[in-house]
């Protein structure tokens, strides 16, 4: 039986988009069935503006440019990959309230839903990690 | 041995995840039995792809490096190549093989790939893949047991019945290469 992956994204800073997007890209590419669940700053990872807008914070600018001449896919390439590859992105109905942020402000495939939306997926998986 | 690949994916240049991504698409495109050549420059694929492929049922082959590209080659396994049942009788376990492998009253039959034959046979094996068995009988000795052997037991399955139908004396080797521990020969490029 496929392996299931569930993952939080909690944090909306480059290096949590990367940790998260590499893990499920490379999981859906193992047949491995993955959620990730956006919440608090994580929505950051799928809205519309906010992921092309990703930054490394402060003092870790550098970074940015060692990704790039590392090759590494942008986070837009990424979230393509994975909803082409099944991944399953939720996006947090509270965070979104609280923040004043509508679902069409998400990128295009994104479920909301709450806590226990996202339980309900991680309950019976294999593995769950939080970013 | 790039002549033995069906497939090739230029990966050079991407990095984790990419190259396994990549493959997995070209992986799905790809018939039973086939090769897929990948080139990469991410060093991290070495080991990346070896356990994408062992978790995706699939056989890492091996790889080769030149310069700052590694080559990786997978097989696409068939469904149910590893769980085939054996139906041929007259089997010997391998370390009855490790035994006897370079006793010259014996010929060892290697029916694999030539790409899986390259990258590591027993000493001394007979290279015949199983889908050209038929047309090459006549290299065979009928004066020797032969001992068939490929990756899991079920190639060797069923090249054993059809020997055994030609009147050789045969026995199908299990599991295969891929528990054998005995030394192995490689087949270096050109």
């Amino acid at each position: 039986m496929a392996k299931k992956v569930a993952i939080i994204a909690a944090n909306g800073d480059l290096a949590t988009a990367y940790k998260t997007m590499n893990i499920a890209t490379a999981g859906a590419a193992s047949d491995a069935e993955v959620g990730i669940f956006f919440t608090f700053e994580g929505l950051n990872i799928i809205h519309r503006e906010g992921h092309q807008q990703l930054s490394m914070g402060p003092g870790k600018e550098h970074m940015a440019e060692g990704f790039k001449k590392a090759g590494v896919p942008s986070i837009g390439e990424l979230l393509d990959i994975a909803r082409e590859s099944g991944v399953k992105l939720i996006g947090c109905q509270m965070t979104m309230d609280a923040m004043g942020i509508d679902k069409n402000q998400l990128i295009d495939g994104v479920e909301v839903g709450g806590a226990a939306s996202f339980l309900d997926f991680a309950y019976d998986a294999d593995i769950t990690l939080s970013f | 041995m790039s002549d033995k690949v069906d497939q090739r994916l230029d990966c050079k240049g991407i990095a984790c995840p990419m190259p396994v991504v990549k493959t997995k698409k070209a992986m799905d495109q790809l018939n039973p039995g086939e090769v897929l050549q990948v080139e990469a420059t991410d060093r991290g694929s070495l080991a990346d792809l070896k356990a994408w492929s062992e978790r995706s049922g699939h056989q890492y082959l091996g790889s080769k490096e030149e310069g700052d590209v590694l080559h990786h080659f997978i097989r696409k396994s068939s469904e149910g190549e590893e769980k085939e049942e054996q139906r041929f009788p007259h089997v010997v376990e391998l370390k009855e093989l490790e035994k006897r492998y370079s006793d010259p009253d014996l010929t060892v039959l290697d029916v694999r790939e030539p790409m899986e034959y390259a990258f590591g046979h027993i000493p001394g094996a007979k290279l015949i893949p199983l889908g050209e068995l038929d047309e090459r009988l006549s290299e065979l000795n009928t004066d020797k047991e032969i001992w068939v052997i490929c990756r899991s037991g079920s190639r060797s399955d069923l090249a054993s019945q059809k020997l055994h139908e030609k009147g050789f004396q045969v026995k199908n080797v299990v599991p295969g290469m891929k528990d054998w521990q005995g030394p192995t020969e490689k087949e270096e490029d050109e």
